[in-house]
């Protein structure tokens, strides 16, 4: 009389039709792109964050710009952020300079021109993947939505040759159905948590770093005329 | 100035955090969330009516009565008895002439023979007094044995009976359950009129608790109408509650006689 199902989680998992389970490899799949791409965000931005204070900490003490910049052109490790910035408006700077009989607002465009550049490439390169993490946290609650509609249809359709319909017989059903939902929520919330937090660091870095371009052109500017 | 491929820091940290996160996420889910339901299953519970306890407590006791009733019996029946009889027998040899040795002799043989018969009658009245106590002893066992035996029987019974009454007690529950579930789905606008009717059907049942076969009418309330009314009650009732498989119950429902009044 009593019909008991065993409802453990990996037998719901195994139970469920071929649709639900490749819904939820999908979503397995995207959250834990997602998750490596939050991490990795994560230690990219907060190391961004530290070179650009370190950055401009040496940059506003009063050091020499030419020993400066021939301090990070020549270090081995590779230059990111600021620095990267800096270094490609003053190269840009000195070639312009060097050639001599240029007016001087045509080499302070040029100036900018480069490190405009820069700037773009290095927000660029913080900006890889949040579209991914975008995405994930809009995408995903509709799999997972997609997953569970689909296991609710099947368990109703196994309703219909049954006469008196009991909650025993759709609860698996529903239960396996569900799975695919809570695992869609599981990868989408995280996505969307982090997309919005680290487009706003990253928004963030982009201020500083046209706020430190501004400056320098200004410093640029004021030696080029002496 | 061409783009450089720039290292992301902490990959490795990344990955192996990532998998972290799953890792726990499934640990969740599965000891997190109990999906397995267990029913707590009938209980079925006899009340008793403090028959057994007290005659299994009696019954060990009444064994080792027997032992100290036969004692205190022989002690005292044989004692008294042998005593007075030499006692009498002894003044007679003062009356007894000393000349007279042969009479003498002859009373010492009679008396001598007498005492012989006598002791051989106090042997044998012993032996018999004994042996009746034997039996006697043997009739008070045999009779606890019996009493034992009867006790038990009675227990015996009285846990039968007191199974079949709960055995009864669940059928005929089950049969309130199922007129109950009937008569929720008996339209009793056509019976109204009538003067309390009483309808009867029988049906055999599946043990899923569907019918086998349509319900037959064994007694009409003269009521067509009502009749047929019943009668697709009994059919909009299915499954009928049925004991569960395992009570073993399930005979006394295969052939079902029911009683119903759908104005009750």
């Amino acid at each position: 009389m009593n019909v008991t199902h065993d409802l453990s989680f990996l037998s719901l998992i195994t139970n469920a039709s071929v649709l639900v389970q490749m819904v939820l490899l999908i979503l397995l799949l995207a959250s834990g792109l997602s998750w490596y791409f939050i991490f990795g965000k994560l230690f990219a931005i907060r190391d961004a964050v530290r070179e650009a204070d370190k950055f401009e900490d040496e940059f506003w003490s009063g050091a020499d710009l030419n020993s400066l910049y021939q301090r990070v052109s020549s270090g081995r490790t590779q230059i990111v952020g600021m620095e990267k910035i800096f270094e490609a408006g003053f190269r840009e700077f000195l070639k312009l300079k060097r050639q001599g009989r240029m007016d001087i607002s045509a080499v302070m465009e040029g100036t900018r021109r480069a490190m405009r550049a820069a700037c773009q490439r290095e927000l660029d390169a913080l900006e890889q993947h949040l579209a991914f993490l975008a995405s994930v946290g809009s995408v995903s609650p509709y799999i997972g939505l997609f997953g569970t509609v689909w296991g609710i249809m099947n368990a109703f359709r196994s309703l219909s040759n049954v006469v008196q319909a009991t909650l025993a017989h759709v609860a698996p059903g529903i239960a396996e159905a569900l799975i695919a939902t809570a695992m869609g929520l599981f990868a989408a919330i995280p996505a969307v948590l982090a997309y919005n937090h680290f487009s706003h660091d990253v928004d963030r870095l982009a201020t500083r770093f046209d706020s430190f371009m501004e400056e320098f052109s200004n410093i640029l500017q004021r030696q080029a005329n002496t | 100035m061409p783009p450089t491929d720039r290292k992301e820091p902490g990959r490795k940290w990344a990955a192996v955090l990532a998998v972290l996160v799953h890792l726990i996420f499934v640990a969740v889910l599965v000891f997190g969330v109990s999906w397995q339901t267990r029913e707590a299953g009938p209980v079925m519970a006899e009340l008793w009516p403090s028959l057994p306890a007290p005659a299994q407590k009696a019954a060990p006791k009444r064994e080792p009565e027997p032992r100290p009733e036969p004692k205190p019996e022989p002690k005292p029946a044989p004692k008294p008895e042998p005593k007075p009889e030499p006692k009498v027998e002894q003044p007679k040899p003062p009356k007894v002439d000393i000349e007279l040795k042969a009479k003498e002799k002859e009373k010492k043989l009679k008396e001598e023979q007498q005492k012989k018969v006598e002791a051989e009658k106090q042997k044998q009245a012993e032996l018999k007094r004994q042996e009746q106590e034997k039996l006697k002893q043997e009739r008070l066992v045999q009779e606890q044995q019996r009493e034992a035996m009867r006790q038990q029987q009675d227990l015996a019974q009285a846990v039968a009976r007191q199974q079949a009454s709960a055995r009864q007690r669940e059928v005929d529950g089950y049969r309130r359950k199922i007129s109950d579930k009937v008569k929720r789905f008996i339209n009793n606008q056509p019976c109204q009129p009538l003067n309390n009717p009483v309808v009867e059907f029988d049906v055999t049942l599946m043990p899923t608790g569907q019918l086998l076969m349509e319900p037959r009418l064994r007694k009409s309330s003269g009521n067509a109408l009502c009749d047929q009314a019943i009668e697709k009650a009994i059919l909009l009732a299915q499954p009928l509650p049925l004991p569960p498989a395992e009570s073993g119950l399930f005979g006394a429902f295969r052939e079902l006689h029911l009683e119903l009044r759908p104005n009750d």
